[in-house]
């Protein structure tokens, strides 16, 4: 069985040779090909070559296009850094929407118009040229408060909440809209799945998310589901207040960290929810062995039940050890359906 | 002495106009600042803290919180300062040179300065030679680091190399933490203290001061 029929298989319910294996490798899969993680975050190319080379290595079912959370911020008009070997990020004190009133002005930037999400889109492409008959191929977006951060200043945007509802509503109306159109034009491309990164979700509370955020999460997930893609819901951090909501989004495959017991998100979120993850990709996928990391997934993978995608709870880190990288894929193939 | 109560709920309900406008009253009518610190503002923050660990406050309501005590602090810090009273101690706290990630060092600065410490915001990206000269020209007694990224956590060791370099490495206890920060790696790169959550970091400060 190749890889893409496995996943989709095991998405849609239907019998598979093993577990599917999708952890996130970034940094990691950069460093398989000795690039510059600048180079990485700008060029299709490297991305695309770094992302083939590790999941050929090591046996995941699929390929990404994710790198840093600036892409789309990047084409608002935001000030963000390069660094040779880390990721793109937003310079906080230049926030693009330090001054509110700049969102009234503020455009959806094309993502077709030769920017960072272009780049993104053409790495997609050529994913899908190279790989797209064996693997998965995933295309990224933010989620509207991980964007609305980028685009606000995570600090300021955690204050707004109390002091200008109504203008984070309208931020995340906006973010949503963009998000939407990069989403089309990726799954135009041939994504097979959409990832939705929302990290600062996890930092409000389960007031905030269900009354502020969720909404907008629904009104992306729907949407992108809506155009035939399927979508895999990452949230950084801690989520074990929000759990309940999250399910309640009936994204794809919900992807979770490691802060969230994932026992309590399958008694949450119900049976049929696909899980993937939680392991910790610091103290147990780096800092483990691989007798170690199979312990941990076994635990992972009999806490979460059959509906189980085998991954790290959040990006593997670069100086991870190869034999706890083919651990992870090891496990999988080891759990035969 | 006036009641604490209401200085005390503004800044648990992150209620900035309210903690100023009754901090101002309260100094108009000859109070002692430091009894609004200690019977208002510092309860408020501990009460602050103890519900961020209960999962009963989040950031947002921890960052409105921090927003109202530094309103009520800014009309009493000069006070204090004129009548030589001295804080629990002096942290030097910034992200490490290569992480612009701020908000948990943010949420550890908040708490710090809730806790009674004078806190040196250095921001992010800080180098080395930053916390040294703060160490150095403002007799910091606490160096606090914070990193989001693995790719960053070298330069902890690199900052705490340097202080050695410096000759300032035993004037100071330096405390790191952050997402992927784990006791092993405070251990190994020499670190005097870790905490895995910002509550827990005001603790680590306060025995640090005392060792």
């Amino acid at each position: 069985m190749k890889p893409r029929e496995r996943v989709l298989n095991f998405l849609e319910g239907k019998p598979v040779d093993h577990l599917p294996c999708m952890p996130i490798t970034m940094m990691y899969a950069c460093k398989q090909i000795g690039a510059r993680y600048r180079d990485y975050c700008t060029d299709y190319r490297i991305l695309a070559e770094g992302q083939i080379r590790t999941a050929e290595k090591f046996g995941f079912d699929y390929v990404n296009t994710m790198s840093d959370p600036a892409r789309e911020a990047a084409d608002c008009g935001a000030p963000i850094a390069y660094f040779d070997h880390q990721p793109v990020a937003l310079i906080e004190d230049q926030a693009l929407l330090a001054d509110k009133a700049k969102l009234l002005a503020l455009k959806t930037p094309d993502p077709l118009g030769g920017g960072r999400m272009h780049n993104g889109i053409l790495a997609l492409r050529l994913l899908k040229e190279r790989v797209g008959n064996d693997l998965i191929v995933e295309g990224w977006v933010e989620g509207p408060i991980a964007e609305a951060a980028d685009l606000r200043g995570i600090n300021t945007l955690m204050t707004d909440f109390f002091d200008d509802v109504s203008f984070v509503h309208d931020l995340f109306s906006f973010v949503v809209g963009m998000e939407l159109r990069f989403a089309r034009e990726q799954i135009t491309a041939g994504a097979d799945v959409i990832g939705i990164g929302d990290a600062a979700a996890s930092l409000v509370g389960p007031r905030i998310y269900q009354e502020m955020v969720l909404p907008y999460e629904r009104q992306l997930i729907e949407g992108i589901h809506s155009m035939g893609g399927r979508t895999r819901l990452h949230i950084c951090g801690n989520t074990r207040s929000i759990l309940g909501p999250m399910g309640s989004l009936h994204a794809t495959i919900v992807d979770l960290d490691s802060l969230a017991p994932i026992g309590e998100a399958r008694n949450q979120m119900g049976p049929q929810q696909i899980l993937l993850g939680n392991l910790n990709p610091v103290t147990v996928v780096r800092d483990g062995t691989p007798v170690t990391i199979r312990a941990e997934l076994a635990e992972c993978h009999r806490a979460a039940g059959d509906r189980y995608i085998v991954g790290a709870g959040c990006e593997i880190p670069r100086d991870t050890a190869e034999e706890n990288v083919a651990a992870l894929a090891q496990y999988a193939q080891s759990v035969t359906q | 002495m006036p009641d604490p109560k209401p200085l005390y709920d503004a800044v648990l309900t992150g209620n900035a106009q309210e903690a100023k406008a009754l901090t101002q009253q309260a100094l108009d009518e000859g109070v002692d600042p430091l009894v609004l610190v200690n019977e208002s503002m510092v309860p408020a923050m501990d009460e602050v803290g103890r519900r961020f660990q209960a999962n009963e406050y989040f950031v947002p309501e921890l960052l409105i919180s921090a927003r109202a005590m530094k309103a009520a602090l800014d009309l009493i810090r000069p006070l204090l300062a004129s009548r030589g009273n001295q804080p629990v101690g002096r942290v030097a706290i910034g992200t490490v040179k290569g992480d612009l990630h701020d908000i948990g060092k943010n949420l550890v600065a908040s708490l710090l300065e809730g806790g009674g410490f004078e806190v040196i915001d250095l921001g992010v990206n800080v180098p080395p030679e930053q916390f040294i000269a703060t160490v150095k020209d403002r007799q910091a007694n606490i160096v606090a680091m914070s990193a989001l990224l693995t790719t960053t956590m070298p330069a902890m060791k690199t900052t705490i190399e340097a202080l050695k370099q410096a000759g300032v490495r035993d004037q100071v206890k330096v405390l790191v933490g952050g997402a992927p920060i784990t006791q092993k790696f405070a251990d190994e790169i020499g670190a005097d203290g870790y905490s895995e959550n910002a509550v827990g970091a005001v603790a680590l400060a306060k025995q640090a001061i005392k060792a």
